[in-house]
Protein backbone atom coordinates (compact mmCIF):
# COMPACT_ATOMS: atom_id res chain seq x y z
CA UNK A 1 0.00 0.00 0.00
CA UNK A 2 1.39 3.65 -0.83
CA UNK A 3 1.95 5.37 2.15
CA UNK A 4 1.71 8.69 0.15
CA UNK A 5 -2.52 7.61 -0.57
CA UNK A 6 -4.37 9.67 0.72
CA UNK A 7 -8.18 7.80 1.02
CA UNK A 8 -11.58 10.21 1.18
CA UNK A 9 -11.31 10.18 5.12
CA UNK A 10 -7.34 11.73 5.03
CA UNK A 11 -8.89 14.40 2.35
CA UNK A 12 -12.03 15.38 4.48
CA UNK A 13 -9.54 15.29 7.77
CA UNK A 14 -6.44 17.00 6.10
CA UNK A 15 -9.25 19.82 4.67
CA UNK A 16 -10.83 20.30 7.80
CA UNK A 17 -7.65 20.64 9.93
CA UNK A 18 -6.16 23.33 6.93
CA UNK A 19 -9.60 25.18 7.96
CA UNK A 20 -9.56 24.98 11.20
CA UNK A 21 -6.63 26.80 11.83
CA UNK A 22 -7.88 29.22 8.80
CA UNK A 23 -11.14 29.66 11.45
CA UNK A 24 -8.56 30.34 13.96
CA UNK A 25 -7.18 33.26 12.71
CA UNK A 26 -10.58 34.92 11.99
CA UNK A 27 -11.50 36.32 15.17
CA UNK A 28 -9.25 38.72 13.61
CA UNK A 29 -5.64 37.47 16.19
CA UNK A 30 -6.04 38.40 19.68
CA UNK A 31 -3.56 40.50 19.63
CA UNK A 32 -1.09 42.36 16.55
CA UNK A 33 1.87 44.04 18.37
CA UNK A 34 4.63 42.24 16.80
CA UNK A 35 5.99 41.55 13.47
CA UNK A 36 4.61 38.50 13.60
CA UNK A 37 0.82 39.06 15.05
CA UNK A 38 -0.28 36.63 17.77
CA UNK A 39 -2.80 34.26 17.04
CA UNK A 40 -4.54 31.48 18.27
CA UNK A 41 -3.43 29.85 14.71
CA UNK A 42 -0.61 28.49 16.45
CA UNK A 43 -2.50 26.59 18.75
CA UNK A 44 -4.59 25.08 15.40
CA UNK A 45 -0.75 24.12 14.28
CA UNK A 46 0.14 22.26 17.29
CA UNK A 47 -3.59 20.21 17.20
CA UNK A 48 -3.01 19.62 13.71
CA UNK A 49 0.03 17.46 13.99
CA UNK A 50 -0.92 16.23 17.61
CA UNK A 51 -4.51 15.05 16.07
CA UNK A 52 -3.19 13.97 12.24
CA UNK A 53 0.33 12.56 12.87
CA UNK A 54 2.97 13.80 11.09
CA UNK A 55 2.72 13.44 7.53
CA UNK A 56 -0.89 14.23 7.15
CA UNK A 57 -0.48 17.10 10.08
CA UNK A 58 1.96 18.55 7.70
CA UNK A 59 0.25 17.95 4.67
CA UNK A 60 -2.64 19.68 6.05
CA UNK A 61 -0.24 23.08 6.68
CA UNK A 62 1.07 22.43 3.09
CA UNK A 63 -2.63 22.62 1.89
CA UNK A 64 -3.16 25.78 3.78
CA UNK A 65 -0.09 27.71 2.98
CA UNK A 66 -0.80 26.48 -1.16
CA UNK A 67 -3.96 28.15 -0.41
CA UNK A 68 -2.28 31.52 1.62
CA UNK A 69 0.32 31.11 -1.36
CA UNK A 70 -2.99 31.69 -4.28
CA UNK A 71 -4.44 34.71 -2.47
CA UNK A 72 -6.99 33.37 0.00
CA UNK A 73 -6.89 35.87 2.90
CA UNK A 74 -6.72 32.97 5.93
CA UNK A 75 -3.93 33.89 8.18
CA UNK A 76 -4.23 35.69 10.54
CA UNK A 77 -6.13 39.52 10.14
CA UNK A 78 -6.86 38.36 6.77
CA UNK A 79 -3.54 38.10 5.43
CA UNK A 80 -2.80 35.89 2.25
CA UNK A 81 -1.30 35.83 -1.18
CA UNK A 82 2.57 36.01 -1.74
CA UNK A 83 3.31 38.80 -0.14
CA UNK A 84 2.95 37.12 3.04
CA UNK A 85 5.88 34.75 1.97
CA UNK A 86 8.61 37.49 1.22
CA UNK A 87 7.96 39.13 4.81
CA UNK A 88 9.74 38.66 7.50
CA UNK A 89 7.47 36.06 8.87
CA UNK A 90 7.49 34.09 6.17
CA UNK A 91 9.61 31.55 8.23
CA UNK A 92 7.57 30.95 10.48
CA UNK A 93 4.64 29.90 8.22
CA UNK A 94 7.58 27.20 6.81
CA UNK A 95 7.95 26.08 10.58
CA UNK A 96 4.59 25.61 10.56
CA UNK A 97 5.28 22.65 8.42
CA UNK A 98 7.77 21.24 10.05
CA UNK A 99 6.74 21.92 13.53
CA UNK A 100 3.61 19.91 12.88
CA UNK A 101 5.27 16.65 11.33
CA UNK A 102 7.92 16.72 14.45
CA UNK A 103 4.37 17.20 16.76
CA UNK A 104 3.23 14.64 14.76
CA UNK A 105 6.01 12.24 14.91
CA UNK A 106 6.67 12.24 18.69
CA UNK A 107 2.93 12.48 19.72
CA UNK A 108 2.31 9.23 17.36
CA UNK A 109 5.38 7.72 18.35
CA UNK A 110 3.70 4.61 20.36
CA UNK A 111 0.90 2.45 20.04
CA UNK A 112 -1.00 5.45 22.50
CA UNK A 113 -1.89 8.49 23.32
CA UNK A 114 0.35 9.53 27.03
CA UNK A 115 0.14 12.71 28.39
CA UNK A 116 4.01 12.93 28.29
CA UNK A 117 4.47 12.43 25.05
CA UNK A 118 1.45 14.82 23.95
CA UNK A 119 3.22 17.87 26.10
CA UNK A 120 7.15 17.20 25.07
CA UNK A 121 6.02 15.96 21.23
CA UNK A 122 3.84 19.42 21.08
CA UNK A 123 6.69 21.04 23.21
CA UNK A 124 9.05 20.56 21.06
CA UNK A 125 7.25 21.17 17.94
CA UNK A 126 5.83 24.23 18.49
CA UNK A 127 8.61 26.06 19.61
CA UNK A 128 11.98 25.35 18.77
CA UNK A 129 10.67 24.01 15.49
CA UNK A 130 9.21 26.40 14.49
CA UNK A 131 11.50 29.05 16.05
CA UNK A 132 14.63 27.64 14.17
CA UNK A 133 12.76 28.23 10.96
CA UNK A 134 11.55 31.31 11.44
CA UNK A 135 14.04 33.57 12.98
CA UNK A 136 16.58 33.23 10.53
CA UNK A 137 14.37 33.80 7.83
CA UNK A 138 13.29 37.07 9.65
CA UNK A 139 17.18 38.04 10.07
CA UNK A 140 17.57 37.35 6.60
CA UNK A 141 14.80 39.54 4.90
CA UNK A 142 15.13 42.52 8.22
CA UNK A 143 18.77 42.48 7.20
CA UNK A 144 19.55 42.57 11.40
CA UNK A 145 22.22 40.10 13.01
CA UNK A 146 20.86 36.67 14.00
CA UNK A 147 20.96 37.51 17.90
CA UNK A 148 18.95 40.81 17.53
CA UNK A 149 16.10 38.89 16.02
CA UNK A 150 16.32 36.19 18.29
CA UNK A 151 15.52 38.62 21.10
CA UNK A 152 12.67 40.20 19.78
CA UNK A 153 11.47 37.00 19.17
CA UNK A 154 11.71 36.22 23.22
CA UNK A 155 8.27 38.50 23.11
CA UNK A 156 6.31 35.99 21.92
CA UNK A 157 7.82 33.02 24.32
CA UNK A 158 5.18 33.36 26.70
CA UNK A 159 2.26 33.49 24.34
CA UNK A 160 3.65 30.34 22.79
CA UNK A 161 4.06 28.51 26.11
CA UNK A 162 0.49 29.08 26.35
CA UNK A 163 -0.56 27.56 23.80
CA UNK A 164 1.28 24.52 24.51
CA UNK A 165 0.01 23.78 27.89
CA UNK A 166 -3.82 24.77 25.89
CA UNK A 167 -2.67 22.40 22.78
CA UNK A 168 -1.42 19.19 25.00
CA UNK A 169 -5.23 19.70 27.14
CA UNK A 170 -7.26 20.07 24.05
CA UNK A 171 -5.49 16.95 22.69
CA UNK A 172 -6.01 15.15 25.79
CA UNK A 173 -9.33 15.90 26.31
CA UNK A 174 -10.26 15.39 22.76
CA UNK A 175 -8.65 11.44 22.75
CA UNK A 176 -11.63 11.28 25.26
CA UNK A 177 -14.21 13.62 23.39
CA UNK A 178 -13.85 11.92 19.91
CA UNK A 179 -11.61 9.44 20.18
CA UNK A 180 -12.17 8.57 16.22
CA UNK A 181 -10.21 11.96 15.39
CA UNK A 182 -7.07 9.86 16.43
CA UNK A 183 -7.52 6.84 14.23
CA UNK A 184 -4.55 6.79 11.53
CA UNK A 185 -6.26 4.84 9.35
CA UNK A 186 -9.98 4.62 9.38
CA UNK A 187 -11.43 1.74 7.85
CA UNK A 188 -15.14 2.33 7.39
CA UNK A 189 -16.60 -1.21 8.86
CA UNK A 190 -15.64 0.35 12.58
CA UNK A 191 -18.34 2.50 13.69
CA UNK A 192 -16.18 3.74 17.01
CA UNK A 193 -17.56 0.87 19.38
CA UNK A 194 -17.66 2.51 23.00
CA UNK A 195 -14.72 -0.10 24.08
CA UNK A 196 -12.95 0.82 27.58
CA UNK A 197 -9.96 1.83 25.60
CA UNK A 198 -11.79 4.20 23.90
CA UNK A 199 -13.29 5.98 27.29
CA UNK A 200 -9.66 6.09 28.33
CA UNK A 201 -8.33 7.74 25.50
CA UNK A 202 -6.67 5.14 23.65
CA UNK A 203 -5.64 5.59 20.29
CA UNK A 204 -6.43 2.67 18.30
CA UNK A 205 -4.19 1.84 15.53
CA UNK A 206 -5.25 -1.05 14.25
CA UNK A 207 -9.02 -2.15 14.60
CA UNK A 208 -10.32 -3.04 18.08
CA UNK A 209 -11.24 -6.05 17.99
CA UNK B 1 -16.20 33.24 -1.71
CA UNK B 2 -13.30 34.84 -0.24
CA UNK B 3 -10.64 36.16 -2.25
CA UNK B 4 -8.49 39.53 -2.50
CA UNK B 5 -9.10 39.17 -6.21
CA UNK B 6 -9.71 42.92 -7.63
CA UNK B 7 -11.66 42.93 -11.03
CA UNK B 8 -9.97 44.66 -13.52
CA UNK B 9 -8.66 44.69 -17.39
CA UNK B 10 -4.69 45.80 -16.54
CA UNK B 11 -2.04 44.09 -18.30
CA UNK B 12 -1.67 42.06 -15.35
CA UNK B 13 -4.98 40.69 -15.69
CA UNK B 14 -5.25 39.52 -19.22
CA UNK B 15 -1.16 38.03 -18.78
CA UNK B 16 -1.82 34.16 -17.66
CA UNK B 17 -1.32 32.91 -13.99
CA UNK B 18 1.59 31.50 -14.52
CA UNK B 19 4.04 33.51 -16.32
CA UNK B 20 2.92 36.16 -13.88
CA UNK B 21 4.05 34.49 -11.24
CA UNK B 22 7.42 33.68 -12.90
CA UNK B 23 7.94 37.59 -13.95
CA UNK B 24 6.57 38.55 -10.40
CA UNK B 25 8.85 36.32 -8.64
CA UNK B 26 12.04 37.56 -10.53
CA UNK B 27 10.64 41.06 -9.20
CA UNK B 28 10.69 40.00 -5.66
CA UNK B 29 13.80 38.21 -6.32
CA UNK B 30 15.98 41.45 -7.86
CA UNK B 31 14.10 43.72 -5.34
CA UNK B 32 15.56 41.24 -2.42
CA UNK B 33 19.12 42.26 -3.55
CA UNK B 34 18.96 45.56 -3.13
CA UNK B 35 21.39 46.99 -0.70
CA UNK B 36 20.80 48.78 2.32
CA UNK B 37 21.22 52.37 0.99
CA UNK B 38 19.55 55.47 0.40
CA UNK B 39 18.98 55.03 -3.25
CA UNK B 40 18.03 51.59 -2.78
CA UNK B 41 15.44 52.98 -0.32
CA UNK B 42 14.10 55.02 -3.21
CA UNK B 43 13.98 52.59 -5.24
CA UNK B 44 12.33 50.20 -3.33
CA UNK B 45 9.78 52.84 -2.39
CA UNK B 46 9.12 53.66 -6.35
CA UNK B 47 8.85 50.11 -7.58
CA UNK B 48 5.47 49.22 -5.89
CA UNK B 49 3.49 52.30 -6.91
CA UNK B 50 4.58 51.56 -10.35
CA UNK B 51 3.78 47.81 -10.31
CA UNK B 52 0.20 49.07 -9.29
CA UNK B 53 -0.08 51.85 -11.78
CA UNK B 54 0.74 48.75 -14.41
CA UNK B 55 -1.54 46.32 -13.14
CA UNK B 56 -4.53 49.39 -13.47
CA UNK B 57 -5.03 49.44 -10.25
CA UNK B 58 -6.01 52.55 -7.98
CA UNK B 59 -4.12 54.18 -5.72
CA UNK B 60 -7.25 53.16 -2.72
CA UNK B 61 -6.01 49.43 -3.64
CA UNK B 62 -2.68 50.40 -2.81
CA UNK B 63 -3.69 52.38 0.19
CA UNK B 64 -5.76 49.55 1.82
CA UNK B 65 -2.88 46.83 1.10
CA UNK B 66 -0.26 49.63 2.98
CA UNK B 67 -2.73 50.07 5.93
CA UNK B 68 -3.31 46.44 6.17
CA UNK B 69 0.76 46.35 7.28
CA UNK B 70 1.21 49.43 9.04
CA UNK B 71 2.12 47.27 12.67
CA UNK B 72 4.53 45.05 10.57
CA UNK B 73 5.95 48.66 9.21
CA UNK B 74 5.88 50.47 12.38
CA UNK B 75 7.28 47.19 14.35
CA UNK B 76 10.21 46.46 11.72
CA UNK B 77 11.14 49.96 11.44
CA UNK B 78 11.09 50.43 15.36
CA UNK B 79 13.30 47.37 15.92
CA UNK B 80 15.71 48.42 12.91
CA UNK B 81 16.52 52.03 14.57
CA UNK B 82 17.90 50.15 17.18
CA UNK B 83 19.84 48.12 16.15
CA UNK B 84 21.06 49.50 12.89
CA UNK B 85 22.06 52.84 11.18
CA UNK B 86 19.24 55.19 9.75
CA UNK B 87 20.09 54.37 6.41
CA UNK B 88 19.96 50.56 6.54
CA UNK B 89 16.87 50.58 8.82
CA UNK B 90 15.27 52.94 6.45
CA UNK B 91 16.15 50.82 3.09
CA UNK B 92 14.94 47.30 5.00
CA UNK B 93 11.56 48.65 6.25
CA UNK B 94 11.57 50.23 2.39
CA UNK B 95 12.58 47.12 0.74
CA UNK B 96 10.36 44.56 2.80
CA UNK B 97 7.35 46.89 2.24
CA UNK B 98 8.31 46.35 -1.39
CA UNK B 99 8.23 43.08 -1.91
CA UNK B 100 5.18 42.34 0.04
CA UNK B 101 3.13 44.52 -2.13
CA UNK B 102 4.82 43.52 -5.69
CA UNK B 103 4.30 39.73 -4.19
CA UNK B 104 0.43 40.59 -3.37
CA UNK B 105 -0.20 41.83 -7.32
CA UNK B 106 -0.39 38.42 -8.19
CA UNK B 107 -3.34 37.43 -5.96
CA UNK B 108 -4.89 41.22 -6.37
CA UNK B 109 -5.22 40.44 -10.47
CA UNK B 110 -5.72 36.84 -11.06
CA UNK B 111 -8.85 34.59 -10.14
CA UNK B 112 -8.49 31.54 -7.33
CA UNK B 113 -9.94 29.13 -10.50
CA UNK B 114 -7.04 30.03 -13.13
CA UNK B 115 -4.57 29.84 -10.07
CA UNK B 116 -5.97 26.41 -9.18
CA UNK B 117 -5.72 25.46 -12.68
CA UNK B 118 -2.10 26.99 -12.86
CA UNK B 119 -1.27 24.83 -10.14
CA UNK B 120 -2.75 21.29 -11.22
CA UNK B 121 -0.65 22.08 -14.74
CA UNK B 122 2.35 22.57 -12.75
CA UNK B 123 2.24 19.59 -10.61
CA UNK B 124 1.03 17.32 -13.76
CA UNK B 125 4.72 15.84 -14.21
CA UNK B 126 4.99 14.51 -10.77
CA UNK B 127 2.20 11.86 -11.75
CA UNK B 128 5.51 10.36 -12.90
CA UNK B 129 6.71 10.20 -8.87
CA UNK B 130 3.08 8.42 -7.57
CA UNK B 131 1.48 11.93 -6.96
CA UNK B 132 -1.83 12.46 -7.95
CA UNK B 133 -2.17 16.28 -9.17
CA UNK B 134 -5.96 16.06 -9.43
CA UNK B 135 -6.23 14.75 -6.06
CA UNK B 136 -4.08 17.52 -4.81
CA UNK B 137 -6.52 20.09 -6.63
CA UNK B 138 -9.49 18.35 -5.36
CA UNK B 139 -7.61 18.84 -1.56
CA UNK B 140 -7.20 22.23 -2.58
CA UNK B 141 -10.58 23.01 -3.53
CA UNK B 142 -12.54 20.94 -0.70
CA UNK B 143 -10.39 23.38 1.65
CA UNK B 144 -11.34 26.12 0.28
CA UNK B 145 -15.14 25.40 0.46
CA UNK B 146 -14.89 24.18 4.00
CA UNK B 147 -13.54 27.63 5.12
CA UNK B 148 -16.68 29.36 5.39
CA UNK B 149 -18.43 25.87 6.91
CA UNK B 150 -15.99 25.71 9.68
CA UNK B 151 -16.54 29.82 10.43
CA UNK B 152 -20.18 29.42 10.40
CA UNK B 153 -19.66 26.22 12.91
CA UNK B 154 -17.62 28.44 15.23
CA UNK B 155 -19.50 31.06 15.54
CA UNK B 156 -22.49 28.46 16.31
CA UNK B 157 -20.64 27.20 19.18
CA UNK B 158 -19.45 30.79 20.48
CA UNK B 159 -23.24 31.87 20.07
CA UNK B 160 -24.61 29.07 21.84
CA UNK B 161 -21.72 29.37 25.01
CA UNK B 162 -22.88 33.26 24.99
CA UNK B 163 -26.42 32.27 25.35
CA UNK B 164 -25.41 29.99 28.52
CA UNK B 165 -23.42 32.97 29.67
CA UNK B 166 -20.06 31.42 29.35
CA UNK B 167 -17.26 34.10 28.97
CA UNK B 168 -15.36 34.43 25.77
CA UNK B 169 -12.29 31.85 26.88
CA UNK B 170 -9.92 30.19 24.13
CA UNK B 171 -10.01 27.07 25.59
CA UNK B 172 -13.77 26.26 26.40
CA UNK B 173 -14.42 27.49 22.77
CA UNK B 174 -11.77 25.28 20.97
CA UNK B 175 -12.79 21.84 22.41
CA UNK B 176 -16.00 21.94 21.32
CA UNK B 177 -15.28 23.49 17.90
CA UNK B 178 -12.74 20.46 17.14
CA UNK B 179 -15.31 18.42 17.97
CA UNK B 180 -18.29 20.08 15.61
CA UNK B 181 -15.24 20.26 12.93
CA UNK B 182 -14.09 16.15 12.94
CA UNK B 183 -17.47 15.46 12.69
CA UNK B 184 -17.92 17.51 9.23
CA UNK B 185 -14.49 15.99 8.44
CA UNK B 186 -16.52 12.31 9.17
CA UNK B 187 -19.53 13.41 7.27
CA UNK B 188 -17.46 14.96 4.31
CA UNK B 189 -15.30 11.97 4.38
CA UNK B 190 -18.60 9.71 4.07
CA UNK B 191 -19.87 11.84 0.95
CA UNK B 192 -16.49 11.87 -0.81
CA UNK B 193 -16.37 7.52 -0.19
CA UNK B 194 -20.28 7.95 -1.58
CA UNK B 195 -19.33 10.05 -4.80
CA UNK B 196 -16.80 7.20 -5.40
CA UNK B 197 -13.53 8.68 -4.12
CA UNK B 198 -11.08 5.87 -2.41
Amino acid sequence: MNRFHLDATDIARIAVFAAIVAALGLPGGFSVFGTVPITAQTLGVMLAGAVLGPWRGALSMVVLLALVALGLPLLSGGRGGLGAFVGPSAGYLFGWIAGAAVIGAIVHAGPRLTRWRTVLGILVGGIPVIYAVGIPVQALVTRLPLEATALQSLVFLPGDLVKVALAAAITITLARAYPRAFRTAPSASTPAPATAAEATGERARHPVP
Amino acid sequence: MLSLYQPGHGLLHRMPAGSKALALAVAVLALSFLPSSWWAAGVAAAVAPLGYAVAGLGVGVLFRQVYALRWLLAVTLGVQLLFVAPEAATANTSRVLATILLASLLVLTTRIADLLDAVERLLAPTARWGLDPQRASLLLSITITTVPVLARLGSGVREAQRARGAPANLARFVIPFLVVSLKHADELGEALTARGLR
